[in-house]
């Protein structure tokens, strides 16, 4: 999979922009707030139809314009196709070669993607929330029907919740939810289980070559308040009935929070150094380097399974991590042969990740030029 | 200036699911030059839909009738009773021509966001109408979605205890559909749900 072309149209703050990206590495430098993350953004909702960055769509639209639209043409599986996106009024319309794209399916089958902002460095240390969009990101890519699974789990869990603070109901309605809400929920955690078994061990043996740190790490997804099940061997069926076991030795409590207290929506994963826990006792760069374990097997693994590699998106790391771990992650970047687009605001700090062939870009207030005869002596 | 009849012809017809205000214009258009008796035909069939169909006191489905026509066809197999969500689904069904029992309507789906509750659904009348005993096995036809799942598990709840047999129509993929155009969570479920041959 390769993205031969891109176009933005008033897309944040570019108004126009079009670029024949590098067969390997984009490299986009500028000063803070001038519209490199925008680039990237625009190059993540074309490939995943969702925002990169939380938010409404309408932010996505430039100031004072009506409707944004990010246009890229793709060589898939030896066929070249263009992909657009719409956005405007508040909602978002894809295009296959000039065709409305009905469903996010079709689409999602064949562009995958992988972005890696400084907020995922962060991960480790944050919030419960934050790891479970970020092992979610991870899942929709390795199995696409997850998007529309785990839209009917937080369907449910809303209609249950919303049963729940309707104070006392008959049993057999509320039972009626709690049935579907497992059955939806076994559903996410044999997917984020079957992710956790393939991604897990490539992470801690990356994590362990980045180096630097003797003890081992280990990557962990457990739901939380399950009970005696054996979570790693259960089959879907028994995991749908360990969680509606869950959910009703726990409804007088939830009725009275009016909030479903277990299933996938509470749960986290677990990222220990040395068998404790990485985000109370990792230092700083260890847990980044924790993050960077992960994605790199993320990238790897994705490769395996789809049998080409994902497009990179990787904005402003380099500036996040200490020179040795930096130059890690572009060592790997350039050997793993991956199309990979960059931002930074100091290109010294990306030059490992650079060859010959690199596409350097200047971003200024919006505008984005080609910056290769500043930067690159060799190329223009 | 268009004369005011004309315009409020134009302003209800665009109020119809599916029509703006260019084919609601050319609609009333049509209408209006229409030969013989079209207009007054059309205004009559939208009169008498109103005055004339309701619901089935049994099976709540639509009829001109007290009870609809399948209710009254003595050929259909009263032990068999088909449950769907709207009429839609019914003529649906019906289109098959494979099933032959009755159906009850129960014009909705359990649902707490949209505030539908039991009381709200024609379950009631479900419960009520099983109770002379002719009714020995329910297929509970509502759609696969989290509503419609929810609905046809409450109902089995209430439904086994009284000994009826209850059955859910099977999920997956559609036939004749390409599997190339299948969702691919609908794909999953077939293919978890295989069968051996
Ligand atoms: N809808 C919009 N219309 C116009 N401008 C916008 C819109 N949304 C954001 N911006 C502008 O885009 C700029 C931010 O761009 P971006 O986040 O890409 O910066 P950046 O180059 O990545 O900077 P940094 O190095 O600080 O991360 C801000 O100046 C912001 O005001
Ligand atoms: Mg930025
Ligand atoms: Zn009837």
């Amino acid at each position: 999979m390769r993205l031969l072309s891109l176009q933005v149209r008033d897309f944040r703050n570019l108004s126009q922009v079009s670029l024949a990206p590098s067969e390997h590495a984009t490299i986009a430098v500028g000063q803070n707030g001038q519209g490199k993350t925008n680039l990237l953004e625009a190059l993540y909702l074309l490939a995943t139809l969702k925002p990169l960055r939380a938010g409404r769509l309408s932010e996505l639209v430039r100031w004072g314009t009506q409707s944004a639209r990010v246009v890229g043409r793709f060589l898939l599986k030896g066929a070249e196709r263009e992909i657009a996106v719409e956005v405007g009024g508040g909602v978002r319309q894809a295009f296959v070669d000039g065709k409305k794209a009905a469903s996010l399916e079709d689409y999602f089958g064949g562009v995958s993607v992988v972005a890696f902002t400084p907020d995922d460095l962060e991960v480790v240390k944050g919030g419960p929330d934050a790891r479970r969009t970020f092992l979610d990101r991870a899942v929709f890519n390795r199995f696409p029907a997850y998007l529309k699974e785990s839209r009917e789990y937080g369907r449910a869990l809303k209609n249950r919740n919303r049963l729940l603070r309707a104070g006392p109901v008959e049993p057999a309605y509320l039972e009626a939810y709690d049935e579907t809400l497992a059955r939806a929920g076994a559903r996410v955690y044999v997917r984020r289980r079957a992710l956790m078994a393939e991604l897990g061990p490539r992470a801690r043996a990356t994590f362990e070559a980045i180096g630097r740190t003797p003890e081992p790490a280990a990557y962990g997804y457990h739901p939380a308040h399950l009970g005696e099940v054996d979570f790693a061997t259960a089959d879907e069926a028994t995991l749908a009935g360990a969680l509606r076991e869950a959910l009703a030795t726990r409804t007088r409590r939830d009725g009275e929070r009016g909030f479903t207290s277990v299933g996938p929506h509470v749960d986290d994963v677990t990222v220990t150094l040395g068998k404790r826990s990485a985000r109370a006792y990792a230092s700083q760069g260890q847990q980044r380097a924790l993050v960077l374990g992960w994605k790199i097997a993320e990238i790897e693994n994705l490769e395996a399974a789809l049998g080409f590699l994902p497009l990179l998106l990787l904005d402003d790391v380099s500036s996040e991590l200490d020179p040795e771990r930096n130059a890690y992650l572009m060592n790997y970047l350039s050997a793993s042969g991956a199309q990979v687009f960059l931002t930074t605001t100091d290109g010294s700090l990306v030059r490992g990740a650079a060859a010959e062939d690199s596409l350097w870009l200047g971003v200024r207030a919006g505008e984005v030029t080609s910056a290769g005869a500043v930067l690159e002596s060799s190329s223009v | 200036m268009t004369p005011d009849p004309l315009n409020r012809l134009v302003a209800q017809l665009a109020k119809l699911p599916g029509i703006g205000e260019k084919t609601a214009q050319r609609l009333a258009f049509h209408i209006l030059r229409a030969p013989g008796e079209y207009a007054a035909e059309l205004s009559q069939a939208i009169r008498e839909v109103k005055e004339k169909v309701h619901l089935c006191t049994r099976c709540f489905s639509l009829t001109d009738t007290e009870l609809c026509g399948f209710c009254r066809d003595s050929k259909r197999d009263e032990r068999t009773l088909c449950v769907v969500e709207t009429f839609a689904d019914l003529m649906a069904l019906e289109r098959t021509r494979e099933f032959k029992g009755r159906y009850h309507v129960l014009h909705g789906v359990l649902s707490p966001l949209d505030g539908v509750g039991p009381e709200q659904l024609r379950i009631k009348e479900l419960l009520e109408r099983l109770g002379d005993g002719r009714v020995e096995e329910l297929i509970l036809a509502t759609n696969p979605d989290v509503e419609g799942e929810a609905t046809a598990l409450y109902l089995t709840r209430l439904l086994k205890p009284m000994g009826l047999r209850v059955s859910r129509i099977a999920q997956g993929l559609p036939m004749g559909g390409d599997l190339e155009y299948a969702d691919q969570a609908t794909l999953a479920k077939a293919l978890s749900a295989r069968r051996e041959l």
